[in-house]
C-alpha cells in the first residue's frame, strides 16, 4: 500500500498541475486522453481506475480491456497494471451474458492471480478473494476465496487500521457461511463489527439468520448487479494521508 | 348459436360426464363466482386415467458425441391442442423424436377420456433415421373448416391434410415444403392478411442433417453471441396445400440465430402481424410487419437487455392494460443467473422487461410458459415448466466449466464437448405457477395448485378440455411420460369462450383480436398459432370475468380487417362466425 500512497500524491499533483479537462471533451476524446497517460503511467492504479469508469460511462467495455491487455502485455511484472486489467473483465460483466460472464470472471481472476504473483498485496489478495465468492457454490471455489481472505485479514492486522479493511471481514465471513462453517463466519463477523461497529453490512449479517441471512448474501454476490470497482475508499485514505501532508 | 357447456357432457350420458357436469351445475345454480370467493387454484392430474400418458423419447445418436447430439435436440417433445374432428371438444397431437417412435394424436370423447386414433388417421410417422420429429401445429391451410397437421422435424416437414373422416392424407410431397431445416418451432400466422395462412419456422441448427454429420463444427459459435443457428424460414400459404418461401423478401434472411421459439401478435396494433423470436445462445428479436409483405428488425430500439438464452415467445395482456406483452422463459439455476424475461408493451414501440418486479423471473431451466386464466378471476396467470435432464447424482456443470473457461476451445466442435453420461444438468425442478394478483406482480403457488412436478418439461397446450369454463393443460416432458392436468377449482369466476370461424379472414381467425366488456373491465385476447415452446394451446379464447355478472360488449377485429360486435351468454362457449355474429345453434 505504501507504493500507492507515493503514487496517489504524484497523481494528485500531477492533477492540480493538468489544465482542467473542457466540457466539450467528448467520451472519446476523455479515454484517448487517459490512454495516453495509462502508456507513460502503466502501474498507475488511480488513473487506470479512472480510465475504466470512464469506459464504464461510454460502454466502452472492450475498449478497455483490449488496451490494459496491451498495456500489461507490454509492462508484463506491473502488478497494479494486472490489477485494473482484471477489474476490466468485471466492469464488463453485467451486460454480458450469462456464459461470457463466465468467462470474464475467469479472464479476471488470471489476471488477479498475476498480480498476486507479482507483488502479494493486501488489495490483490482480497479482490482476489472475493472474486472467488461470486462464483455459485458448484464450483468450488469458496475455499480458495477464503484462503485469500485469510492472508488479506492477516497482512491487514499487521498494519495500522484502515476503514477498507472491514471489506475482508465481511467478505472472509461470507466465505466461512459459503463453506457451511457458520459458527466461524459469525466470529468473523462479530470481530469486524467490533472495529467497525458502525458497519451496515456487518450489521446485517449478525442480525440475519437462516434464509433471511442467505437473503443478505445471495444479495452481496449478485452476479447481475454492478460491482464497484472504483477503489475509491482507497483514494478517500490517499486524500486524507494528502491532506495531512504526510 | 351453439353452445357446448355441461350440459352437452351430461346428454352424453356417461358417468364421468355427467359427475363433471354436475360440478358444471353447482357453478351455475349458485349463480357461479357472482356472490362467491373465487376459490384457490386447483389441479389434479388424470394423464393415466385420461388415456393421454404419453411418453416422450428422445433421438439416440450413435458414436462417442452422442449424448451431446441427444443433449442438443432434447427439445422436440411438443403437444399442439385443436379440435381436428369439429366435435366440440379440443384434441391433442403428442409429439415423439426417437428412431421409429410414434406420434400420437388422441381423440377427445367428451367424457372425460381420449381415445388413440393415430392409427386410424395415419400420422404417426415421421421419425426415420434422417428425421426427427420436433413440433406439431394444427391449421386449417386450405379453409376447408378441417384443420390440417404440419409436424416439424430436423428434416423436412410433415403436411397432412384432414379428410374430415378421421384420416388424414400426406400432401408433404407437394406442399413445396420439401427445403430442409432444423426446426424445432412452427407458428401458422396470416402475415400478408390475404385471408390464407402462412408458416413461420424457427430453426435451431443450421441446415445439417445431424443424423449424417459430416461436419462436427454444428454447434453455437458463441454461447452467448452465437450467429451461426438455423434463424427463420417464411413460406406464404397459396390456399391450395402449397406454400412458397418468401424468407429473404420479407427480410429474415439475416437472422441467423438459434431459434427457439417464435411468437406473432399485433403488438402496435396496426392490423397486421408482428412477431417476436426467442433465440437461444443470442439476444432475442423482434420483428414489425411493414404491411407490404416485409418485416423491420426493431429488437435494438423496442427491446432492452437480454439475458441471451431465450426458450419460450408467449404472447398475451397480463395486466389488461389493452396491449399484448410478451414472457420469455430463460436459465436461472444455481450456476446462472440469468432471469426471464416479461416484455410489458408500453404502447410507444418499446417493452420493459418487469419479470423481477411482478416476480416472475425465476423458472429455473424454463422452457415452455403460457398465460392462462385459471381461476376466472379476469386476470391471466401464468404456468411454466422447466427442467434439462434429470439424471444420477452428479452434476454435468463442472464437468462442462473447464471447456467454457479455457482459451481457444471451438464451441462448435461436437468433439470438444464433454460427455454427459449419467450426470444431471437442471434436473429435478420444480414446475412454477403464478397467480396473477391484479396485473402487478404475481404469486408462486404450483404446490398448492398441486402442478409442482419435477419432470423435465417441455411443451405446454392450454385447452378447456372438459368444456367446464376451466382451462386445464397437458404438459409434455423430455424422454418422460406426459401429464394432463384438469382444473378443479371450485368456485371459479364466470367466463366465456369463444370459437371464432373467418370466412373472408383466414378460417382459423388466427390473428383476430377481441375486446370484451363486463362490469367497468376490459379484456382483449387474441388468437395465436402456436405461441409458446412445443405447445400449441386452443384457438378457442377464454375469458375469465371475475364476478362480472353480464357482458356489456364483445368487438372483434377480423384479420380482414372487418369490425364486428357481437353478443354471447355468460359461462358459456359459443361459435362467431366472421361478419355473422353468433352461429346458429
Amino acid at each position: 500500500m505504501r507504493a500507492t500512497h507515493r503514487w496517489g500524491i504524484l497523481w494528485l499533483a500531477a492533477l492540480l498541475l493538468a489544465p482542467p479537462a473542457g466540457p466539450a471533451a467528448t467520451p472519446e476524446e476523455a479515454l484517448s486522453a487517459l490512454e495516453a497517460q495509462l502508456a507513460g503511467d502503466p502501474d498507475n492504479l488511480r488513473l487506470g481506475s479512472e480510465y475504466r469508469q470512464r469506459a464504464i460511462q461510454a460502454n466502452a467495455y472492450d475498449r478497455a480491456i483490449a488496451f490494459l491487455e496491451k498495456l500489461v502485455a507490454d509492462h508484463p511484472n506491473l502488478p497494479n497494471a494486472q490489477l485494473n486489467f482484471g477489474f476490466a473483465y468485471v466492469d464488463k460483466i453485467p451486460v454480458a451474458g450469462s456464459i461470457t460472464q463466465v468467462i470474464l470472471a475467469n479472464n479476471a481472476l488470471a489476471a488477479f492471480t498475476k498480480a498476486i504473483e507479482l507483488k502479494r498485496s493486501w488489495l490483490a489478495l482480497y479482490t482476489r478473494g472475493n472474486s472467488y465468492l461470486y462464483w455459485p457454490v458448484i464450483f468450488g471455489r469458496a475455499p480458495l476465496g477464503v484462503a485469500d481472505l485469510e492472508a488479506a485479514m492477516n497482512l491487514q492486522k499487521a498494519e495500522s487500521k484502515k476503514p477498507y479493511h472491514v471489506r475482508s471481514y465481511i467478505a472472509l465471513g461470507d466465505g466461512y457461511w459459503k463453506m457451511d462453517d457458520l459458527a466461524r463466519a459469525r466470529q468473523v463477523w462479530a470481530e469486524g463489527l467490533q472495529l467497525f461497529p458502525e458497519n451496515a453490512a456487518l450489521q446485517a449479517r449478525m442480525q440475519a439468520e437462516g434464509e433471511a441471512l442467505k437473503a443478505v448474501i445471495d444479495e452481496t454476490y449478485d452476479i447481475t448487479k454492478r460491482v464497484d470497482t472504483s477503489l475509491q475508499e482507497l483514494w478517500a485514505e490517499e486524500n486524507t494521508t494528502a491532506r495531512a501532508g504526510k | 348459436m351453439k353452445t357446448i357447456g355441461w350440459r352437452a357432457l351430461a346428454r352424453r350420458g356417461v358417468a364421468r360426464a355427467a359427475l363433471w357436469a354436475a360440478a358444471g351445475a353447482l357453478l351455475l345454480r349458485f349463480g357461479s363466482a357472482a356472490n362467491d370467493a373465487i376459490g384457490e387454484i386447483r389441479f389434479e392430474e388424470i394423464g393415466s386415467q385420461a388415456g393421454v400418458r404419453h411418453r416422450h423419447h428422445t433421438r439416440k445418436f450413435s458414436g462417442k458425441n452422442a449424448d451431446v447430439l441427444g443433449m442438443f435436440t432434447s427439445g422436440g417433445s411438443a403437444v399442439a391442442v385443436g379440435d381436428f374432428d369439429n366435435d366440440g371438444f379440443d384434441d391433442l397431437f403428442v409429439t415423439n423424436s426417437d428412431e421409429g417412435k410414434p406420434n400420437k394424436l388422441y381423440r377427445n370423447q367428451g367424457n372425460g377420456t381420449f381415445a388413440d386414433a393415430t392409427e386410424r388417421a395415419g400420422v404417426a410417422g415421421g421419425n426415420d433415421p434422417l428425421s426427427i420429429v420436433a413440433d406439431g401445429l394444427w391449421f386449417d391451410y386450405d379453409n376447408d373448416g378441417w384443420r390440417d397437421l404440419l409436424v416439424a422435424r430436423f428434416g423436412t416437414p410433415l403436411l397432412y391434410h384432414n379428410e374430415g373422416d378421421g384420416t388424414f392424407r400426406d400432401v408433404s410431397a407437394n406442399s413445396g415444403l420439401g427445403k430442409f431445416g432444423n426446426t424445432i418451432a412452427v407458428i401458422a400466422f396470416d402475415y400478408d392478411n390475404d385471408g390464407r395462412l402462412d408458416l413461420l419456422f424457427g430453426n435451431y441448427f443450421q441446415p445439417e442433417n445431424l443424423l449424417d454429420l459430416k461436419n462436427p463444427k454444428i454447434l453455437p459459435n458463441n454461447l452467448d453471441n452465437a450467429v451461426n443457428g438455423g434463424g427463420l424460414t417464411l413460406w406464404r400459404g397459396q390456399g391450395d396445400g402449397t406454400f412458397r418461401e418468401v424468407t429473404a423478401q420479407a427480410g429474415l434472411s439475416k437472422n441467423t440465430g438459434w431459434t427457439l421459439d417464435v411468437g406473432h401478435a399485433d403488438f402496435d396494433l396496426d392490423g397486421d402481424q408482428d412477431f417476436y423470436v426467442a433465440s437461444d445462445y443470442g439476444t432475442d428479436w423482434l420483428y414489425l410487419n411493414n404491411g407490404d409483405g416485409t418485416f423491420t428488425d426493431v429488437t435494438e430500439k423496442a427491446l432492452g437487455f437480454d439475458t441471451k438464452k431465450g426458450m419460450n415467445a408467449e404472447i398475451a395482456d397480463y395486466d389488461n392494460d389493452g396491449l399484448l406483452d410478451v414472457y420469455v422463459t430463460n436459465i436461472t439455476d444455481e450456476y446462472m443467473k440469468e432471469c426471464n424475461m416479461l416484455w410489458h408493451n408500453n404502447g410507444d414501440g418499446t417493452f420493459t422487461d418487469l419479470s423481477k418486479e411482478t416476480a416472475t423471473c425465476d423458472t429455473l431451466w424454463g422452457w415452455a410458459a403460457k398465460f392462462a386464466d385459471f381461476d376466472n378471476d379476469g386476470w391471466l396467470d401464468l404456468f411454466a415448466t422447466n427442467g434439462l435432464r434429470s439424471a444420477g447424482k452428479e452434476n454435468y456443470i463442472p464437468v462442462l466449466l473447464p471447456m467454457i473457461i479455457t482459451p481457444g476451445i471451438d464451441f462448435t466442435d461436437v468433439n470438444n464437448w464433454p460427455a454427459i453420461g449419467d450426470r444431471s444438468w437442471s434436473g429435478y425442478q420444480k414446475k412454477k405457477l403464478f397467480k396473477n394478483l391484479s396485473g402487478a406482480v404475481f404469486k408462486e403457488m404450483a404446490g398448492p395448485a398441486g402442478v409442482d412436478n419435477d419432470l423435465d418439461g417441455r411443451g405446454l397446450g392450454v385447452g378447456d378440455f372438459d368444456n367446464d369454463g376451466r382451462l386445464d393443460f397437458y404438459q409434455t416432458n423430455a424422454d418422460q411420460p406426459a401429464l394432463l392436468y384438469r382444473n378443479v377449482t371450485q368456485p371459479a369466476g364466470n367466463w366465456i369462450e369463444l370459437k371464432l370461424i373467418g370466412t373472408k379472414s383466414n378460417r382459423d381467425a388466427i390473428g383476430a383480436l377481441v375486446t370484451l366488456r363486463a362490469g367497468g373491465q376490459q379484456w382483449i385476447r387474441h388468437v395465436d398459432g402456436g405461441n409458446g415452446y412445443a405447445g400449441q394451446s386452443t384457438t378457442r379464447l377464454h375469458f375469465g370475468l371475475g364476478r362480472a355478472g353480464q357482458i356489456d360488449s364483445i368487438e372483434i377485429l377480423w384479420p380482414s380487417g372487418l369490425k364486428e360486435t357481437v353478443q354471447a351468454p355468460l359461462n358459456r362457449i359459443s361459435v362467431i362466425e366472421e361478419g355473422k355474429g353468433l352461429a346458429a345453434k
